[in-house]
């Protein structure tokens, strides 16, 4: 019995094609390949094909918690999705605003082919039933305001007339840019409703009243498509009427042509792009669930065409609460900073555990430090494989894409002799992944960022800048560690670094020769304040705490990836839609580190 | 009867294809699966995006199909398996593929959603890098068989297969074929990661089948086409001539969609690069060289 | 007998779809739509060429026309406004002027096709085959230099209009 099913009774075709679903299951998986691949998930070879478009979807699976904007976002996918459509829920419990979960299970493998085994009866037997329910949820409403077509500035929620003209407003959908400018906390409901279109820019003539305008586009974001009442057609045909003005009443009795304009006047005041031609420029949002960039970034680009003519990231992930002027259990603060960020989480735990080391005073053996080493060069293998392959799903590279997610499953629990008997396929795919022709053209010269002080990880590396926390580090320099760089700053040279750092990382941990995740030290009830760097696989992360009878009272965290995230605007400027989405692609953001 | 023939061979080979893309992207072969997709999206909704271009987007699909289906009435799978034997044969089947063009920007324009509008302009894009490296091959292979018949074309390549006489031809028409049906690396127009599907992101239910069984025959189609003009279309020794085109067609399949799986897509600056500075004066050279030939060795 | 009537029949409908998607042209208010309607006017008319058995011409004129007209669309797309034609802008300007070319044009046009010695009428053409070759031949002999000249000319004109393009963005660097 699935909720999504498609009217309908079951007999005779129907059954048949029920099971014909049933067998070949395509999934839209939320919040992406690259969190499922660092919870150890392979869909793949659980029997699910992935999709890009919801439209195409049959199965919307939800690996693990995920914050109320996604989930709101989430519930637009679900809208999206054409019937019969069914929820997989991983290791979450409701996650309204999307409907109750056709089939729960656990966060695992094991879990996931459960729950699809589970799916296939669910389908055979519900995908059609006589009576069906609407998906409805808040941010799927269209809302409705009130403009006018010579002043597009004025924007007001009731019809009427316009203070500057006169004339009477035209009924509009609401438009992403006006919801926008108001803040996002307070406005929830409208700022999800940002459905309908992404075209903005509240141009003055006509050219608006284009098809652009009313995008129905299916963006992972917005849509409010619901598809069972057709009739919304009919609704939306009174909108958009920019284009219904004074060009028509301009030319009525137009008996000679002192009442013609030419092109270029009519279009004086519209956005020119630097070639100089006044193009419409429609927003266009690429995230949450966008294949190819990490998952929960809502990338917003303002397309001149093909090209970028402006852009706004944001991450719609939860911000995680860190205590201030407040107590926290050592234990429950680590587990919070370690399952904040679930594409690093060892990372953000030793730097928690070295923080509260570091605060209480306490030193740590050689045996553990190089333990922790192991892990951490374990984790940041796994997570530059899990890079390279939502990198290689972007470049449109299906051979780097299932190969390195293969890979980095592998090496999530590996202990050392396994890794030592991965290393010749990491190098097979270093050298394969030189050998490629197209690539190099692909990334050279795309995403060049100059020199900036506050950039880290192999992102500052790739422009040249040594900065590297584990240079500071005894234990790393006993073990004979070298910051590597490069110099070109550009996506290629990101890419350089990386398989860099793979080889760099088999190097320490065959030299620390441990991997061991030691619980965090006995820090009894201290009192100080100490803070600690660690090197993410992403860049240095820092925190700083203080510590009062053993118990943490203020912490304050600065990750890599916020930084990294003011960088798209200029990473993207003028650049082809191909080329923006690979430079942003190339900074290894995670969207669920990024502090607000 | 030919036509009914023709037109079932076509369906077969269209599902073959599905099959070797399957095996391409996963690594299995898994035979039974086009039929039950097939079945399963036809059983799904029809969604119908709001303020949409009605008769593009309902057109958009179908005249894909259309256009592959009558590419291929010109093709000779055998010396006497031929829908229509038209004079201007090798012509015609340039004729019908550029209706490929026309269908997809129908399907960028009619959804009124912006990554399928992007995704159709693209593909106008990518057909002015590949329009001149499609047509100038076949006019050297015209050049040789001294006939636009493509059964013509076919027996002049009785003695030596045009792909050994003229290589430069069959690699030029071979990379444009694979952009002509916007196969990975250059599959601008239907980008999984810039463009979440692209042209084909809006469609599901039965115009999603049609869309996809259009590309499908235009893939066979295209191979087919490689096959007569290159690769001697069904001449070969000990097997029977449907044999021989069989296994060639699926050869050249094969090929088109397993490059794909080991490049990175192309950019789109590279691909008109590449085709206008270094494609177009190859293919000149080529039926240049091919002139010659033909003058030299009657 | 039968055989010219079903040829005629199939003339006069591709001529007259050729018209309606003409009109189609002007009727319009989307850009996308008007720029497709001509390219399948074009297409119609090289269907008439078929017809007319011009095996070559017609299938020339149709894989021609649509790389044409499709250029033609993103252009529109381009620097029209409204391309969409949901707001229904009237596109017309100058109407008494151009009713009366029109009309003008019209009765010239028809006054030619009618009054002119198009000299006797073909009694059978040559088939398909036959006609490319002549055609291929006309093109190597009489023509040659016609056509060696218009590609020239065509040449010199886009190189020409690049050239101009690209200026402007010079000079506001100097």
């Amino acid at each position: 019995m699935i909720v999504g099913a498609r009217q309908g009774k079951l007999s005779g075709l129907r059954q048949l094609v029920a099971k014909a679903m049933a067998r070949e299951l395509t999934g839209f998986l939320v919040p992406g390949l690259d969190i499922a691949h660092a919870q150890g998930l392979d869909v793949e070879a659980a029997g699910v094909r992935l999709v890009a478009s919801p439209r195409h979807a049959s199965v919307l699976m939800v690996a693990g918690d995920i914050s109320p904007a996604l989930r709101n976002a989430a519930a637009i996918i679900y809208a999206q999705m054409a019937r019969p459509r069914a929820l997989l829920v991983l290791g979450a419990g409701g996650l309204s605003p999307l409907p109750s979960a056709d089939v729960t299970s656990e966060l695992s493998q094991p879990g996931l082919i459960d729950g699809i085994a589970q799916l296939r009866i669910a389908f055979a037997e519900g995908a059609f039933r006589p009576e069906v329910t609407d998906f409805d949820a808040p941010m799927l409403h269209v809302r409705v305001e009130y403009t006018c077509p010579m002043h597009p500035e004025v924007v007001q929620d009731e019809p009427g007339s316009c203070p500057k003209c006169g004339m009477t407003l035209e009924p509009r959908e609401a438009s992403a840019n006006d919801v926008d400018s108001h803040p996002h906390e307070t406005h929830d409901h409208h700022h999800e409703s940002h459905d309908h279109q992404h075209e903005v820019h509240n141009h003055d003539h006509g050219s608006h009243s284009h098809h652009h305008e009313a995008h129905d586009h299916d963006d992972h974001e917005s849509h409010s498509h619901q598809h069972e009442a057709e009739d919304h057609q009919a609704m939306d045909h009174s909108g958009m009427n920019h284009g219904d003005m004074d060009h028509g009443s301009m030319d009525h009795g137009d008996h000679g042509d002192h009442a013609f304009m030419s092109m270029i006047d009519v279009t004086k005041d519209l956005p020119r792009s630097s070639d100089g031609l006044p193009m419409d420029w429609i927003d266009v949002p690429f995230g949450p669930f966008f294949p190819g960039l990490p998952s929960g970034l809502l990338l917003t680009l303002t397309l001149d065409g093909d090209t970028v003519a402006g852009s706004s990231a944001r991450t719609l992930t939860e911000n995680v609460a860190l205590p201030h002027h407040s107590a926290l259990e050592p234990l429950s603060f680590v587990a919070r900073l370690s399952n904040m960020e679930p594409l690093a989480p060892l990372a953000y735990r030793f730097l928690a555990n070295q923080a509260m080391e570091n605060a209480a005073g306490i030193e740590i053996t050689t045996v553990t430090a190089r333990g922790r080493v192991g892990a951490l060069e374990r984790e940041r293998i796994t997570s530059h494989l899990g890079w390279l392959a939502l990198f290689g799903q972007q470049m449109g590279f299906g051979w780097l894409l299932r190969r390195a997610a293969a890979l980095q499953l592998k090496f999530r629990h590996a202990n050392e002799q396994a890794i030592m008997a991965l290393k010749p396929d990491i190098e097979s795919l270093i050298k394969r992944l030189r050998r490629t022709p197209l690539l190099k053209s692909r990334n050279a010269g795309i995403g060049r960022l100059v020199q900036d002080n506050a950039l880290r990880g192999p992102v500052a590396r790739a422009v040249g800048i040594d900065n590297d926390a584990r240079s500071t580090d005894p234990v790393y320099t006993a073990l004979g560690f070298k910051a590597i760089s490069r110099d070109s700053g550009d996506s290629l040279a990101r890419l350089q670094v990386r398989l860099d750092e793979l080889r760099q990382s088999l190097a320490l941990i065959d030299a620390a020769g441990t991997i061991e995740l030691f619980e965090p030290a006995n820090i009894g009830l201290a009192t100080g304040a100490g803070e600690a760097f660690v090197e993410t696989p992403r860049g240095a992360a820092h925190l700083r705490l203080t510590l009062e009878k053993g118990l943490v009272v203020t912490a304050q965290l600065e990750t890599p990836s916020t930084h990294h995230l003011t960088l798209t605007d200029s990473l993207t400027k003028q650049q082809s839609l191909g080329d923006a989405l690979l430079a942003v692609g190339s900074l290894d953001l995670s969207p669920w580190e990024i502090r607000q | 009867m030919t036509t009914a023939l023709i037109l079932l061979l076509l369906a077969v080979g269209a599902y073959l294809v599905a099959v070797i893309e399957a095996w391409t992207v996963s690594g299995r072969w898994q035979l039974a699966a086009p039929i039950t997709a097939g079945i399963a999206l036809l059983g799904r909704e029809s969604i119908v995006p709001r303020k949409l271009d009605r008769v593009f987007f309902e057109v958009a699909p179908v005249l894909l199909l259309i256009s592959a289906l009558l590419a291929a009435t010109v093709l000779p799978l055998t010396p006497g398996l031929i829908i229509t034997d038209l004079a201007t044969g090798a012509l015609f089947i340039n004729a019908a593929l550029v209706y490929v063009l026309v269908a997809l920007l129908m399907a960028g324009w009619g959804p009124n959603g912006a990554y399928a509008m992007i995704g159709g302009w693209r593909f106008l894009g990518q057909l002015i890098a590949y329009a001149m490296l499609i047509v100038m091959p076949v006019t050297a292979v015209a050049m040789r068989a001294e006939s636009l018949l493509t059964t013509q074309i076919v027996t002049s390549q009785a003695d030596l297969w045009n792909i050994l006489y003229q290589p430069l031809g069959f690699v030029l028409f071979f990379v444009a074929a694979m952009a002509l049906a916007f196969l990975p690396p250059f599959d601008l127009t239907t980008a999984t990661s810039e463009l979440a599907g692209g042209v084909e992101a809006e469609y599901s239910g039965v115009r999603l089948a049609v869309f996809r069984l259009g590309r499908l025959v235009l893939v066979i189609t295209l191979a087919a086409t490689t096959v007569v003009f290159y690769l001697g279309g069904w001449q070969g020794p000990w097997l029977p001539p449907w044999a021989w085109s069989a296994i060639k067609i699926l050869a050249v399949t094969a090929l088109m969609l397993l490059a794909g799986r080991v490049l990175p897509r192309i950019r789109e600056a590279d691909l008109l690069n590449l085709c206008w500075k270094l494609g177009i004066p190859l293919a000149l050279l080529n039926i240049f060289v091919v002139g010659l030939q033909v003058l030299v060795w009657p | 007998m039968a055989m010219i009537s079903a040829q005629t029949f199939f003339i006069s409908f591709f001529g007259l779809a050729a018209v309606w998607f003409g009109v189609v042209v002007f009727r319009t208010h989307s850009m996308m739509r008007s720029a497709l309607a001509l390219l399948f006017s074009q297409t119609a008319i090289g269907a008439m060429f078929i017809g007319m058995q011009a095996e070559f011409l017609g299938v020339l004129q149709i894989m021609m026309m649509a790389t044409e007209m499709s250029i033609m669309a993103i252009f529109m797309v381009m620097f029209m406004m409204d391309p969409g034609g949901l707001g229904k802008m009237d596109m017309t300007h100058q109407k008494r002027l151009s009713v009366i070319t029109g009309l003008v044009a019209f009765v010239a046009i028809v006054a030619v096709a009618v009054f002119t010695d198009w000299g006797p009428l073909a009694g059978s053409v040559p088939d398909s085959a036959q006609q490319t070759e002549d055609l291929g031949l006309e093109l190597m002999g009489r023509s040659m230099l016609i056509f060696e000249t218009a590609g020239l000319t065509l040449l010199t004109a886009m190189i020409a209009a690049t050239a101009v393009a690209v200026e402007p963005i010079k000079r506001n660097r100097d």
